[in-house]
């Protein structure tokens, strides 16, 4: 299968702000991507030159071929977007906010009124379709905002932080309704979120993008393998070359790196640091990259123990998406 | 079709916001009966209705009394004096609709039998009504002073006759006399002595001369409510904005052009709406009420014209609105500025023929002033497409810029 989807050195300049740095990628016919990075990282600017509402300041983007700086309507029309937003009109009723969407994109007669009763049942909520969307739950809400990304059967389809602010239950079924479109139809979806747990759920390959470049772009289990067995943060209070090349020389080690002392200073009490959390305290921390993490922390105090250095702090990251970040950023996620 | 779609759900969104109904149907209503009733009524309790006739009387002779007070006798019209010089300065300034001129020598001239003419003086945009009953009354009476006199003058000459002529008993008989009379009755009606000469001074055409406060509330708050449409449209795109189905809208295969488009539309058809609301209300509700109704004028269609164009302008001044306007506040505060500032000033609520003395030119810079203008022409003095065509070429002309400057200064982003 061909990619559906090719980014090519996209980026975008807000004043004196890069937003987007350049970024390259493609994703496959069927497949869900997704897009990982924190509040600010450049998810949804990305997404927005995409699917046309910003014009990129360079780069382009295909969508099914179709260049989005010379052919937008056609590549509109093979896209999809539900917005973070209730992108919704609150006093109409879902099937008429859902209809109003078909039109938009070419609907009309028997073949609308049939696309919005199928997504209607997709998002499960024929019952409630006639009824205004302020008066449904915050969950509901999100389907029939999807459901309006839907409507036009898009063979690629955004969907940015669909699930910010919903309750488990809508959740789940947003989850469901994701892979099904996925596994039914073959539609290619492209997932941003912040949340991890989501992304390594649905996502067979994942972009992690911050500060408005691609850090890493794999397949969840290869990302997750960047880090071996795990990271262990090891606190001391002064590293030298010797410590380093004592850790690397363990056997459960993969690799050692001294991490750089924070340049800013250390945050107002009460306010959690946005750097890793070891650097914030003081001394030297040394990130270690193991093959297997038990091993590689008894390993670890051990040596320190033998050579008399005190251990002042010792942070375990369980190989996980959000370790993977951390790793590469030197930030959390979820800042 | 996607603007007929965007319109029409905005229609629908417009239609289930009832305080935004309220304001833009139910609130002129209000605002035509306050100024068409209580302040039309403000010192009318015991206001001589009449039509007020100034007149330069230069005479001052028997006769020109008694032409004044048989216009006086006749009903419908009031004599109140007033200097030529000043009387004719007023009409040249559009405060003084016209003016009856009674030149010197009047009453020694039909006292003597011969010609005279009085001269009715009217500003070019004076009340054709009016204008009518005016001269209707004065023709009236002027016949009948001709008929007095040219009867008195054939009498006194038969007089005359009969003491120079003994036996003249003859000469004037009955029937004699009988017909002198009659065809002394027929030359006042074919050659009266007394002539009303019209004269109507050579002006550009300075709006708005005869239209009462009343006249003026129907057309005045139809216009100031058309452009709250502005409002609206402006608080629509404001709404899609914040909850983000402007960005889904971009997203989609639309064009920008079309979706500003499909903005403008629905408060073009809530301009119409309104314009109908609004006149139907003038036509009968006030008549319900017991207050003077009004109607669409000689050309019906061409105030359906005017109505439309400005429901136009109105549109594309909301686009302008949504593209300089960034917040609620914003919008609220240009809003009122438009509506109740703009609109005060182009004389929705304080007539034009009292402001356009006090202002100048000024109003003439605000597209109200020619709607307003346009509507007063078409439904107050009934005057025709040819009449109105400057007004609407102004409006459509504020239409253009104001949708131009829209498009420029809109933040898609």
């Amino acid at each position: 299968m061909g990619a559906i989807l090719e980014v090519d050195g996209l980026a975008k300049k807000f004043g004196d702000h890069q937003a987007v740095k350049g970024i390259h990628f493609a994703v496959e016919e069927g497949e869900v991507f997704g897009l990982l990075g924190p509040n600010g990282a450049g998810k949804t600017t990305t997404i927005s030159m995409v699917t046309g509402i910003l014009e990129p300041t360079a780069g382009t983007a295909r969508i099914g071929g179709y260049d989005i700086r010379t052919d937008l309507d056609k590549a509109k029309q093979l896209s999809g977007l539900v917005p973070q937003e209730l992108a919704l009109y609150q006093t109409l009723s879902a099937r008429a906010n859902i209809s109003f969407f078909g039109r938009i994109y070419g609907l009309s007669g028997r073949e609308l009124k049939e696309r919005v009763r199928e997504v209607l049942e997709i998002v499960a909520l024929t019952e409630r379709a006639d009824k205004p969307v302020e008066t449904f739950s915050g969950g509901m809400k999100r389907r029939v905002n999807i459901a309006a990304g839907l409507v036009h059967q898009p063979k690629l389809l955004f969907l940015d932080e669909p699930t910010t602010g919903v309750d488990p239950q809508s959740r789940n079924h947003i989850f469901e309704s994701v892979l099904r479109l996925n596994r039914e139809r073959g539609m290619s979806i492209i997932y941003t979120s912040h949340y991890m747990e989501e992304v390594e759920l649905l996502c067979s390959r994942v972009a992690i993008i911050d500060q408005g470049e691609i850090v890493a772009l794999d397949t969840v289990k290869n990302l997750i393998g960047m880090l071996g067995g795990g990271v262990l943060h090891v606190g001391v209070p002064r590293a030298d070359q010797a410590l380093l090349d004592g850790l690397a020389a363990l056997p459960a080690v993969e690799s050692v790196r001294l991490l750089p002392r924070p340049a800013t200073p250390p945050p107002a009490p009460g306010r959690e640091s946005t750097k890793e959390p070891a650097l914030a305290a003081g001394g030297d921390v040394v990130k270690v990259v193991a093959k297997h993490s038990q091993q590689a922390v008894v390993g670890t105090i051990g040596y320190l123990a033998e050579h008399d250095l005190p251990l002042t702090s010792l942070e375990i990251l369980e190989p996980n998406l959000e370790s993977v970040f951390l790793h590469l950023t030197g930030k959390k996620l979820r800042e | 079709m996607k603007i007929l779609s965007i319109a029409w759900k905005d229609l629908q969104v417009l239609l289930r916001d009832r305080g935004a109904i309220l304001e833009l149907f139910l609130l002129p209503l209000v605002f035509v009966v306050v100024y068409s009733g209580a302040v039309g009524a403000i010192g009318q309790g015991d206001k001589d209705e009449r039509i007020a006739l100034k007149v330069a009387d230069l005479d001052g002779g028997a006769d020109a009394q008694s032409l004044l007070a048989g216009i006086d006798r006749a009903g419908g019209v009031r004599v109140e004096l007033i200097a030529e010089a000043e009387g004719l300065a007023q009409i040249d300034q559009a405060k003084l609709a016209r003016m009856l001129v009674i030149p010197q020598g009047f009453s020694e001239a039909v006292a003597g039998g011969r010609p005279a003419e009085v001269r009715l003086v009217s500003h070019p945009n004076a009340g054709p009504e009016q204008s009518e009953a005016v001269r209707l009354v004065l023709e009236g009476v002027v016949s009948d002073l001709s008929l007095e006199a040219q009867i008195l003058s054939a009498l006194e000459r038969m007089g005359e006759m009969q003491a120079g002529q003994p036996g003249a008993e003859e000469i004037w008989t009955v029937e004699r006399a009988q017909a002198q009379a009659r065809a002394q009755f027929a030359r006042a009606e074919g050659e009266p002595l007394v002539h009303v000469a019209q004269r109507v001074p050579a002006q550009a055409g300075t709006s708005q001369v005869e239209v009462g406060m009343t006249d003026a509330a129907v057309p005045g708050f139809t216009v100031l409510f058309l452009f709250l449409t502005a409002q609206a449209a402006a608080r629509s795109v404001y709404e899609e904005k914040k909850a983000g189905s402007f960005r889904r809208l971009l997203a989609a295969p639309v064009s920008r052009m079309g979706m500003l488009l499909g903005k403008m539309l629905p408060a073009f058809v809530t301009g119409l709406c309104q314009a109908a609301v609004i006149f139907a209300f003038g036509i009968w509700g006030l008549r319900l009420l017991g207050l003077p109704g009004v109607t669409l004028g000689a050309h019906p269609w061409v105030t359906v014209l005017v109505v439309a164009v400005v429901a136009l302008c109105s549109s594309a001044l909301g686009i302008l609105i949504a593209a300089v306007a960034h917040t609620e506040n914003q919008i609220g505060g240009l809003s009122s500025v438009i509506l109740w500032g703009l609109g005060t000033l182009g004389g929705c609520i304080i007539p034009l023929f009292v402001l356009e003395p006090l202002l100048g030119p000024v109003p003439k810079v605000i597209p109200h002033y020619w709607a307003n203008r346009a509507l007063l022409d078409t439904m107050v003095r009934g005057l025709g497409l040819a009449d109105v065509g400057v007004a609407l070429a102004v409006l459509a002309g504020f239409a253009l810029l104001f949708f131009a400057v829209g498009v420029w200064r809109f933040d898609f982003e």
